[in-house]
């Protein structure tokens, strides 16, 4: 857990009053909340709550109807010269299972450059960097395979090597690892949690696993069109909150987490 | 035939121009066509080869000049289809079929007003690369140009907003600007290969070649250099077959390189 939540730090987000309308219907009602850096927060919510629409609002994939977002103090339509300051794992991520692009080659987009097009005295660096980003997140046996030929849980490693290449302020996962089996979540939780501490990066993600989100984030932000609670995990998961967020029909501890095999990869 | 003989129909300056024509084509039909096939436009770029009949027929019967008008009715016709596929609820392929019929439909009924032209149905249709002037290869000299710089410059950025859009708007890429410029891009090279290979047949030197390169190749700059090579040496090839046995210099082309991909497609299921 971070201790970096004094009132003096800049926060890295900043969302005020913020409102999106989708069709005709309100998707986030009068949204409010800061993140400060080197904290790991989630967003809880059932289906249809306005998740996605969130992070994705955020990052100015979808307009805001109203309301202010401000990122690493930048307010405006497009992150600009921020961008690559953020990282970025979407729910669901399909391309062409044929398309010729190998696992480095994808993470060397983040540089900037690629194979032979780049040429000068930083290209062995950058080659370096992709390399030892995909030894983080092991998968650097896989450098030279067909990205389509990886599982849905590598893929999502890639992903995350590609944030690791290069330097990033803010992280933001929108339900990185819906479809991936309970064991390569538990694992891909941990690691992050592990990269979070090494390169001191702020984590907004949607998650669904609400033990996951007890376990590694400091804050939670319950979310049901409006904002139901903001805090600790702790504290949100009182069986009155719950019964709010979800109604009914949830069982937040039905999964188990087990020791994973963190090893592997450091 | 003699070794001089193809020395001298090698000599003439209307062969020389279409050899050169051939590999510039090569060259930009596989850039394009690259991009064109992973971003699933293929029958995009079928549609805007269809509907230049109606931009040779409106051509014709304004008497403008007939590079420059296709190429401006092309972009505006390219731009216009994705104009509806943005603005309406239904689906890519429905629209492209729309815009294909109606244009092709349209383009026939303005050839009846042009009686003396129809005799010219089969070059519309299928191209003759012996044709090509020097305005029309200093045209694609240039289009050529700015497609080798643009993809310099912004290859990362090309290959992340054709893999995942989401994630390339994130990263500060300009997804819609570099969309619209490779839809206009795309027009102009149609509008400038339709004297070439035809408003039927024009679409091939954009997908055969890539698509060859796509099935033997797994990373993407080989990719690159294997579609770009393909569609020289099937462009060359079949001036050449067309040239030597008097045929028809679109479908000889495309005939090469549909034994190319064939080919491929066999090398590749055997191995």
């Amino acid at each position: 857990m971070n201790s970096s939540l004094s009132p003096e730090a800049q926060p890295i987000v900043s969302v005020q009053n913020l409102t999106v309308v989708r069709g005709n219907s309100v998707a986030v009602d009068s949204v409010s909340f800061k993140l400060f850096p080197g904290t790991h927060t989630a967003i809880i919510g059932p289906n249809g709550a306005g998740k996605s629409t969130l992070i994705q609002t955020i990052l100015r994939l979808i307009p805001a109807s109203s309301g202010e977002i401000i990122i690493l103090g930048r307010n405006g339509r497009r992150l600009g010269k921020l961008a690559g300051a953020v990282g970025y794992i979407p729910q669901s991520f399909p391309f062409d299972r044929h398309f010729p692009l190998t696992v480095s080659e994808l993470v060397s987009l983040a540089t900037g450059k690629l194979g032979f097009w780049d040429i000068g005295k930083s290209a062995q660096k950058k080659r370096q960097a992709v390399q030892q980003a995909l030894t983080q997140v092991n998968l650097q046996d896989r450098a030279k395979q067909r990205i389509g030929t990886l599982s849905g849980g590598e893929i999502k490693r890639v992903l995350l090597a590609y944030c690791l290449v290069v330097p990033r302020r803010l992280l933001v996962l929108d339900e990185a690892l819906a479809g991936v089996d309970a064991t390569g979540e538990a694992d891909f939780a941990e690691l992050l949690a592990k990269l979070k501490e090494k390169h001191g990066w702020t984590i907004l993600e949607v998650s669904h696993n609400l033990s996951l989100v007890s376990r590694y984030c400091d804050r939670v932000l319950c979310l049901n069109r409006q904002l139901l609670y903001q805090g600790s995990p702790e504290a949100a998961f009182t069986p009155e909150n719950l019964l709010q967020i979800y109604g009914s029909r949830v069982n937040p501890y039905c999964y188990h987490y087990e020791p994973t095999r963190l090893d592997r990869y450091f | 035939m003699s070794l001089p003989d193809w020395i001298g129909i090698f000599s003439l300056p209307f062969m020389q121009r279409a050899i050169i024509g051939g590999v510039l084509f090569g060259i930009l039909g596989g850039l394009l066509g690259s991009f064109l096939i992973l971003r699933r436009l293929s029958l995009f770029g079928e549609t805007v080869g269809h509907a230049s009949i109606l931009g040779v027929v409106l051509a014709a019967l304004w008497q403008l000049p007939a590079t420059w008008a296709l190429i401006v009715f092309t972009v505006c016709f390219g731009l216009g289809v994705v104009y509806l596929i943005e603005r309406t609820n239904l689906s890519t392929d429905t629209i492209l079929s729309i815009t294909l019929s109606g244009s092709v439909a349209l383009g026939i009924i303005g050839l009846t007003f042009l009686g003396g032209y129809r005799g010219n149905l089969m070059s519309i249709l299928f191209g003759d690369i012996l044709a090509i002037g020097n305005i029309d290869l200093i045209l694609l000299l240039i289009l050529l140009v700015i497609t080798l710089i643009g993809l310099f410059l912004s290859l990362p950025d090309q290959i992340l907003l054709t893999l995942n859009a989401d994630l390339a708007k994130v990263q500060g890429v300009p997804v819609q600007s570099y969309r619209y410029l490779f839809i206009i891009l795309l027009s102009i090279a149609i509008a400038l290969a339709i004297r070439a290979v035809g408003v039927l047949l024009v679409n091939s030197f954009l997908v055969i070649p890539a698509a060859t390169a796509r099935l033997v190749c797994g990373q993407f700059i080989p990719f690159l250099i294997a579609s770009t090579g393909i569609g020289i040496v099937s462009a060359v090839t079949g001036m050449v077959v067309s040239g030597v046995f008097d045929l028809p210099s679109g479908p000889s082309i495309v005939l090469v390189q549909l034994i190319g991909f064939l080919g491929s497609a066999v090398w590749k299921s055997i191995s």
